[in-house]
């Protein structure tokens, strides 16, 4: 079922369009990764979603309602990009009173606030005042305001920007128990690798239109690589191969040829049992993440 | 909302808005205490009886002037804590977080401005029961009309509140802070063309000061103030004071041309309608 459902979103600034004419549809219990260059909608489409940002046309339900109705926000939790926390507060006062907001009364949100600073962390520091966390604390105090209302839906925008590599793990941790939750998380990021190992699903948007989107493993097939190591490859069979793969490589007993599609492995290797190969290994090479966002991004498609 | 408006107090107490405010406001009272010490014990009449009231007269008269400046201050802070409020938050990126919670962008703001309101009606009643109290000290007069006086004075602040909470929906915090601030000196402006114009007898500059205050309303409920205060003046113990008009003395400063009370509740709903507007706006905007 879908949790959020975008239908031709299109926003527009001034004479400029952040973002148009975008689709998609995320299922409950995903990780949707959103991912784009600097400037090219991915906040303001975030934006959008938890009723920040009213669209030019089109129309966003999350959790079954508009982003804008209260029934919506319920269900939603959110970090911004660029975002500050009310420094003069304690963090445990600040996540204590964004729980009360969320609709928790006074001891059960003071409860579930020490429940979400434990989550990223901060347990021992909830006593500190907020202008005195270092930006990597903020980031994750930010994190704990949007969980604290235990949201069925949770956008973050840029969630490990300000993070060292240890902080980064522990978010991708937080975000994979909360896919065991069964929550749906909206996340967007410039960190491909990020991405690549914990999204189910992802759209890439330039100049505010999605350019791609489905399942990662989809996206990641495509025109796939194939390794074959094998022996008794024949010259001649050698040259009728390259008519149909002219990027075909053979370094020893390893075969690498690129496919237009998986579906042509099955015609290779019977091709090459035809002509007498002996097929030890059949290894499907996988496209990076980066190399699609990079591919796509330079063809502008 | 009242979780909102708690935390608006809140901040304001913690930020030490009300702290730094309370201690200018403590040398202001010390000044203005000197002052009146001085300027009430040097005056010695002939007359025991006219004596007591010129020196009542002398007081109230001090006393308004006193008003008038501390009204400045009011709106000062009323100016400065209410112009980044939605501006400044949506600036500095701490109302994303409040801004997407499950409750009415209309509760926010209103939350915000009552928040707000808490903090001024405090500061603004112990300001001026501090300054009647120093009257009274200094002269043994209780100022006439302190109640409806009291609330005419919180009033004033409500009034540009509600418009600088609108400024700050619509405008950057400068710009919420420029047309609060620049609104408020039309209206002081205003008001004195209208006192002036009332000395001189010139209709036509009464009706300009009345126009500016229409768009603008903060300046008449001073007058209207003063007007309370020295309209409950008692008469003169069987002696004839009649010559004598205070508000004359006062000038620009004094109420000649004393608002209604049509005018006072035409200042309430303006209040009303600036924080409609402002909700009204607020909806709409991008965050």
């Amino acid at each position: 079922m879908a949790i959020i459902e975008v239908k031709n979103i299109t926003k527009i600034y001034g004479q400029q369009a952040a973002c148009s004419d975008i689709s998609f549809s995320v299922e409950e219990g995903q990780i949707f990764g959103f991912l784009g260059p600097n400037g090219a909608g991915k906040s303001t489409l975030a934006k959008i979603l938890v009723g920040l940002v009213y669209p030019t046309c089109g129309e966003a339900e999350v959790a079954g309602y508009s982003p804008q109705d209260i029934k919506s926000r319920r269900q939603v939790g959110f970090l911004p990009e660029n975002f500050r926390l009310h420094g003069w507060l304690k963090g445990e006062e600040l996540v204590s009173f964004h729980a009360r907001l969320a609709g928790l009364d006074g001891k059960i949100a003071k409860k579930r606030a020490c429940e979400v600073l434990e989550l990223v962390g901060l347990s021992w520091e909830g006593q500190k005042l907020v202008a005195n966390y270092s930006k990597g604390m903020q980031q994750r105090l930010g994190l704990a305001v949007a969980l604290v209302g235990d949201p069925k839906v949770i956008f973050l925008d840029e969630p490990t920007s300000a993070l060292d590599p240890l902080g980064r793990r522990q978010v991708r941790e937080i975000l994979l128990t909360l896919k065991e939750a069964g929550k749906t998380v909206f996340l967007n990021s410039h960190l491909l690798s990020e991405v690549e190992q914990v999204c189910d699903r992802v759209a890439i948007i330039n100049r505010g239109r999605v350019i791609a989107d489905g399942p990662l493993d989809e996206l990641q097939a495509g025109s796939a690589t194939l390794s074959i190591r094998l022996n008794g490859l024949t010259e001649e069979l050698a040259v009728e191969l390259r008519r149909y793969y002219p990027e075909l490589q053979l370094e020893g007993d390893r075969l690498t040829i690129t496919l237009g599609s998986r579906e042509e492995t099955a015609d290779l290797v019977t091709m090459l049992m035809t002509g007498g190969c002996r097929i030890y290994e059949v290894t499907p090479g996988r496209n990076s993440l980066e190399d699609i966002y990079i591919y796509l991004l330079k063809e502008g498609k | 909302m009242w979780l909102l408006a708690l935390l608006t107090f809140r901040e304001a107490w913690r930020k030490k808005v009300v702290l730094v405010a309370g201690v200018l406001t403590l040398f202001f009272l010390i000044l203005y205490g000197t002052g009146l010490h001085f300027i009430l014990g040097d005056i010695v009449h002939q007359d025991p009886v006219a004596g007591s009231f010129f020196d009542m007269m002398e007081a109230i008269l001090l006393f308004s002037m006193g008003v008038y400046l501390a009204s400045f201050m009011v709106a000062g802070l009323a100016i400065l804590a209410a112009a980044g409020s939605i501006a400044g938050e949506i600036e500095n990126g701490t109302l994303y977080p409040l801004a997407v919670r499950p409750l009415l962008r209309r509760d926010l703001l209103l939350g915000k401005f009552f928040g707000l309101a808490a903090m001024l009606l405090t500061y603004a009643a112990l300001f001026f029961l501090s300054m009647a109290g120093l009257i009274y000290w200094q002269t043994g007069l209780v100022v006439p009309g302190l109640l409806p006086a009291l609330c005419l004075f919180i009033l004033k602040p409500m009034v540009i509140l509600s418009v600088t909470i609108l400024g700050t929906t619509k405008f950057t915090t400068l710009g919420s802070g420029v047309f609060a601030f620049g609104l408020y000196i039309l209206s002081v402006v205003g008001g004195m063309m209208e006192q002036i114009g009332a000395l001189l007898g010139s209709t036509v500059i009464v009706y300009l000061g009345v126009v500016t205050n229409l768009v603008m309303p903060a300046d008449a409920v001073y007058r209207r103030l003063v007007a309370t205060v020295i309209d409950r003046i008692p008469a003169g113990n069987g002696h004839d004071f009649s010559f004598f008009n205070p508000q004359q003395i006062l000038g620009p400063f004094g109420s000649q041309s004393t608002p209604s009370d049509w005018m006072l509740v035409y200042t309430l709903f303006y209040a009303v309608f600036m924080l409609t507007v402002a909700v009204n706006i607020f909806k709409k905007r991008d965050i």
